[in-house]
């Protein structure tokens, strides 16, 4: 393997595909590594030429969960999201260009079965141990998309710069089809180079967890009153983050056995973060 | 040739493969052995070092990615007053997870000397100890000036 | 002169007879009740700041010489055959200097019965070019249908102790027909692992004919024992070493399959060999905590008192252990004259358990308790009050007495705790209900013999306690040091102790069962006593004086007539020589049933809209004999209690329910308490001596702690809720299942008849 470290987002870009893979705060990419779920032969890295930093309602991509957590000018919803998630280490390292593009906590991909996800014909996880998957979006993959700051921005109605487009936040993310396992819609040389996310007059993330701290979200509820409407998305409920059109539709869920208590967990998340965010 | 800046001196290392960890070259090459590993996909916490002040997981920080990076480990912080605080206050039993646990301390002490019960079991969260010493290591911090 | 005692030996309530050899005296005078200059105060422990500043060296930190590291190829189906295995293409690998299969080696399995079991292992330079060669082994496995439930497992018979074990005193019938009340109920307990930070490892290298084991262990010996029996080695040619060990929890007592693995290729290459778990394999194979099914009947007269406990147990053993006690606490808890107990032991195609802090009892307690207080509710009667109406004066199961039993102390001294309930009930707002629980504690921890130490006093009237015995992070280095320390006169900071090597001290207890300290303490006072005798004899030739009227104290040998020496002067005659005592652990009072005892009253809040449980304050209050370091003590009350609350509320071992496969491998998917899942914890140790238990009084202490949270927390929730739990871990969905439930009941209660 071999690591490069280009002078220019241009240049990394060029690079990438063909088992060049890029690397920010590498606490997703790391360990997908070593656990050999991906392969590479070289490695880009982002951190001197992915922007960095928040100016009002532009944030760069390279700048960490960390850094969002503490920062005035940053939405509560995003705020909170960045604080609840993983751990001080993980939000010190993991950038939120890199935390939008993590993949799901399912323990059948994790562990490399070869599911639906990894390009197999079955969900392991649909007949098996899935307490914590997904309950909408679920028939091909029951798997949950793990990111707390993604349901924030969805609900934020935040949109993306990448080197190719600008997109909202709500159309980066695709649930895996027969043609297509992937969850995203960027191309294998795209790279996401800033966030503008607009101020809510209010907005809050809820997050119910199995520890107080460090855990990924069973259920993750963000709100945002952006002028007349008031946007919800769910983190932990479906294998891309999930808005949710209204309250009601959490009532056309399509859980598993395992998970139907998501949908009642979500319910007091959803009327909560709405009373506080009226 | 890979340049390290370690607790203060610099290292000169022989080039390791990409794909190395910071913690690997720590333990393995430099001799560190005070950083421990103990789940080497970071979840634990075990393996906390510092770069340019900020926590980090040392198992996975590739270590051609730290660059120009101060990498501060407890061999770093041996004469820190929390080492003292700790084991007044008996935070620790086994001792495996201790050495992160300070490094995340440390860390949160030098940009907060009175942090509040809430500021510690946040900025701790990411230091998993089985032995279940939190409640010592709660006082530790907070007695840490002695 | 030597004495040959034929005595009962408990470990974690498993009862041998065996021939013990003491020598010297440890029937001395005992120290008066509470704290003396040194035991009985809190000391930091002597080693805090190696372990603080990383200087203390584990096994993981440890480099041989030419030292190769070991990777295992493990099974990766839950029941399997092994068709056919060549390791030619992984030993070509440069780098490889050994492989072995089954048949090199007696862990290494041909027809691995769970996910995990060891198959084949290789040694090479580095670990990762290790695991490259492990991807070059050829492998073809038949994959079996794995035997997973432990219900089918009862109906097919397969068990793993043989016949299932059947308890019964009294008439168990005849009592529940004369009970006004009778509560039935199921409950049943997960799958928890031990998961200590250190994995467990060795490196192993043979140094001439002797082989050398660097183990992380609980057990210096019984790893001696068991590997030289396994090779045919006369003892003496294994030497074990464990100076620093990152945490066990019952998990490490055995060599487990990694030490012979390291062993055979160390002897294959020539090479020490570490063979070290990594996180993944020790979510596999290092063994758990088993799952229980407990089927329980309890019945009660109005006024309380019990007259029948009935309880079918289920243990989800898993390819290979042992059947726990989980019908323990059922049987020896309380004073009812009719129980009956039928546990079986299912063998199933899981990865074995191990001892886990208080194996069975923090099962059995969960199960016991919270029936407990099913019943008091339907009683009317306060849970506390129950208690106090049924406790046993004296051990229910072969009737002998306690050697000390302050159970109804430690209730009165939670009833301040207690006492706080209807507040703790006020404080609910909105969703979030508040409540409190109690549980009940009982597990052994007298410890007993064989276990010696000795103590060498320099001319520099230092000390030194050496004894081979392992501090597993519990801290008994530093209580060692304190015993000696007290029986020597001399301030903590002049006693050492050195510990962790078979060959450079005498035979210690395991670090098991809560028996370090009440094993090696009497032992290590014993060895103090002999070394001062020593002293005291010196000095009554050196200064005329009588021997009787010496004493040491403050670290000067003291005359009753005035005078006094520093210690030094006196050990300063012997220039480079020294004084060496010896001492042993003296049987187990004879006839009498030596347990611990204790209380835990719980305070949760209860969101029960989203099921989110929260464990706000847990009071503990134990009775294990005198209290050698109160610092240490509290540490090891509360490490047991929030390992107890991950127990309760957030981890849990998952498998694949139709292949058998663990799920749960890494930390985040199996959820540790982190500091922000502590509550507030109140520790009250009785701290007064058994006084009929060696020349200390003080019992053991490391599992008590864990025993009662579990039902604590779970009868907590019901007074704040209602709702019946009775199912482990309390997840969101247990909780929010069980609070519909009482809704339920509610609504049916409340409809018109």
């Amino acid at each position: 393997m071999q690591l490069l470290r280009p002078e220019s987002v241009e240049a990394a870009a060029a690079a990438l595909g063909n088992g060049t893979v890029a690397l920010a705060g590498g606490t997703e990419l790391v360990p997908l590594l070593r656990s050999r779920i991906v392969e590479a032969d070289t490695l880009v890295e982002l951190r001197d030429v992915v922007p960095r930093g928040i100016r009002g309602t532009t944030i760069g991509a390279g700048t960490t969960l960390a850094e969002l957590e503490v920062d005035p000018q940053v939405p509560q919803a995003l705020r909170e999201a960045c604080a609840l998630a993983a751990s001080p280490q993980l939000r010190s390292m993991g950038t939120i260009g890199g935390n939008l593009l993590q993949a799901t906590r399912c323990w059948y991909w994790r562990l490399r079965y070869p599911c639906f996800l990894h390009g197999g014909s079955v969900c392991h996880a649909r007949q098996g141990a899935h307490r914590e998957h997904a309950i909408f979006g679920n028939e091909r993959c029951a798997s949950a998309h793990p990111s707390d700051p993604a349901a924030a921005l969805l609900a934020l109605g935040a949109t993306l710069r990448t080197t190719r487009r600008e997109l909202p936040v709500a159309q980066l993310y695709r649930l895996p089809t027969e043609d297509d396992r992937g969850t995203t819609v960027l191309e294998p040389d795209e790279l996401i180079l800033e966030l503008e996310v607009p101020q809510a007059e209010a907005s809050t993330y809820l997050k119910a967890m199995d520890r107080a701290r460090f855990s990924f979200a069973l259920v993750g509820v963000a709100a945002a009153r952006l002028g007349e409407g008031t946007r919800l998305a769910l983190a932990g409920a479906a294998p891309i983050p999930w808005l949710l059109g209204s309250p009601d539709e959490l009532e056309g869920a399509t859980p598993l056995p395992g998970t139907a208590y998501k949908v009642d967990l979500a319910r007091p998340l959803i009327r909560r973060a709405l009373a506080a965010v009226a | 040739m890979l340049e390290l800046h370690v607790n203060g001196g610099l290292h000169a290392l022989v080039e390791p493969p990409v794909g190395r960890t910071l913690a690997e070259t720590l333990r393995d090459d430099l001799g560190l052995t005070g950083t421990k590993v103990a789940c080497g996909e970071g979840h634990c916490g075990a393996c906390t070092v510092q770069l340019d002040g900020v926590p980090v997981l040392s198992c996975i920080t590739l270590v051609h990615t730290v660059g120009e990076r101060e990498v501060t480990t407890i061999e770093g912080l041996r004469d820190h007053p929390l080492v003292d605080a700790f084991v007044r206050a008996d935070a620790l039993q086994c001792g495996f997870c201790t050495p992160g646990q300070i490094v995340s301390a440390a860390a949160l002490v030098a940009a907060e000397p009175e942090p509040t019960p809430e500021r510690v079991r946040h900025a701790m969260a990411g230091n998993l100890c089985r032995c279940g010493a939190y409640p010592r290591i709660e006082e530790a911090i907070s007695t840490w000036r002695g | 002169m030597a004495r040959l005692i034929r005595t009962e030996k408990e470990v974690e309530g498993r009862y041998t007879e065996q021939w013990v050899v003491v020598e010297g005296d440890d029937a001395l005078d005992r120290w008066p009740q509470g704290p003396g200059a040194v035991v009985g105060r809190p000391a930091a422990r002597l080693e805090g700041h190696q372990r603080a500043r990383g200087e203390a060296r584990f096994t993981a930190d440890l480099q041989l010489p030419g030292m190769l590291h070991a990777a295992v190829l493990r099974s990766p189906h839950a029941r399997a055959r092994v068709r056919r295995i060549d390791l030619s293409r992984a030993l070509d690998l440069p780098g490889v200097l050994g492989a072995i299969g089954p048949g090199d080696c007696h862990v290494l399995q041909e027809e691995p019965g769970f996910h995990g079991a060891p198959i084949a292992a290789v040694a090479a330079e580095s670990y990762a070019r290790a695991r490259e060669a492990l991807a070059l082994v050829e492998l073809e496995l038949e994959e079996l249908e794995p035997l997973l439930d432990p219900e089918e497992a009862v109906r097919r018979e397969s068990f793993i102790d043989g016949e299932p074990r059947r308890y019964e005193r009294g008439d168990v019938d005849a009592g529940f027909s004369e009970a006004d009340v009778v509560v039935e109920a199921e409950y049943r307990t997960q799958t928890v692992l031990h998961n200590s930070m250190e994995t467990h490892q060795s490196v192993c290298r043979w140094e001439g004919d002797t082989l050398e084991i660097y183990t992380s262990t609980q057990f210096i010996w019984g790893i001696r024992d068991s590997v030289s029996s396994q090779l045919g080695l006369p003892p003496d040619r294994v030497r074990v070493v464990c100076e620093y060990m990152g945490g066990g929890f019952g998990s490490k007592n055995s060599p487990g399959d990694y030490t012979y693995i390291a062993i055979t290729l160390a002897g294959k290459t020539g090479r020490p060999v570490r063979c070290a778990l990594t996180r993944r394999e020790e979510n596999l194979a290092a063994g758990n905590r088993n799952a229980t099914i407990q089927r329980l009947r309890a019945g009660a007269r109005s006024d309380g008192t019990l007259v029948a406990l009935e309880g079918e147990y289920v243990n989800a053993v898993g390819a290979a252990g042992w059947s726990g006690p989980t019908y323990g606490p059922m049987e020896m808890l309380y004073a009812c004259d009719n129980v009956r107990t039928l546990t079986y032991g299912a063998k199933l195609n899981l990865p074995p358990n191990a001892a886990f802090r208080a194996p069975g009892f923090v099962e059995g307690t969960f199960g016991l308790e919270c029936v407990l207080d099913e019943l008091a509710a339907r009683l009317e009667l306060d849970p506390l009050e129950l208690r106090r109406r049924n406790h046993a004066d004296k051990d229910l199961v072969d009737g002998r007495p306690f050697s000390s039993k302050k159970l109804l102390e430690c209730y009165r001294r939670a009833e301040p705790h207690w006492a706080r309930r209807d507040e703790v009930r006020a404080r609910s707002e909105g969703p979030v209900r508040r409540g409190t629980g109690l549980a009940s504690q009982i597990w052994y921890g007298g410890g007993g013999p064989p276990s010696y130490a000795w103590v060498r006093v320099g001319s520099d009237g230092r000390a030194t306690v050496i004894t081979a015995m392992q501090d597993i992070g519990t801290g008994t280095r530093t209580a060692m040091a304190q015993i000696a320390a007290e029986e020597l006169g001399l301030p903590l900071d002049r006693v050492r102790c050195e510990l962790g090597d078979s060959a450079r001290g005498p035979y210690a207890s395991i670090s098991a069962g809560s028996s370090t300290t009440p094993s090696m303490g009497p032992a290590v006072r014993a060895a103090a006593a002999d070394a001062a005798r020593q002293i005291v004899e010196i000095a009554a030739q050196r200064y005329h004086v009588e021997e009787r009227v010496l004493s040491l104290k403050d670290g000067r040998v003291v005359s009753a007539d005035g005078g006094s020496w520093p210690l030094e002067e006196v050990t300063g005659l012997l220039e480079d020589a020294q004084i060496l005592g010896k001492g042993a652990r003296g049987p187990n009072p004879t006839g009498m049933r030596v347990l611990t005892f204790g209380i835990q009253v719980a305070d949760v809040a209860v969101d029960v809209e989203t099921g989110e449980v929260r464990v706000e304050r847990i009071a503990a209050i134990h009775d294990v004999g005198r209290v050698i370091n109160p610092l240490g003590a509290k540490s090891q009350v509360e490490g047991g209690i929030i390992q107890g609350i991950g127990h309760t509320l957030s981890e849990e071992r998952l498998v694949d329910l139709e292949r058998g496969t663990v799920l749960t491998q890494t930390l985040d998917a199996y959820k540790l308490p982190t500091i922000a899942d502590v509550p507030e914890i109140a520790v009250e140790l009785l701290d007064i001596p058994d006084e009929h238990l060696t020349n200390l009084g003080s019992k053991g202490l490391g599992e008590p702690p864990i025993v009662p949270t579990a039902a604590a927390i779970v009868n907590a929730i019901r007074d704040a809720t209602g709702a019946d739990v009775r199912s482990l871990p309390v997840s969101r969905e247990e909780m929010l299942r069980a609070l519909a439930e009482a809704r339920e009941r509610e609504k049916l209660a409340a409809a018109p008849a």
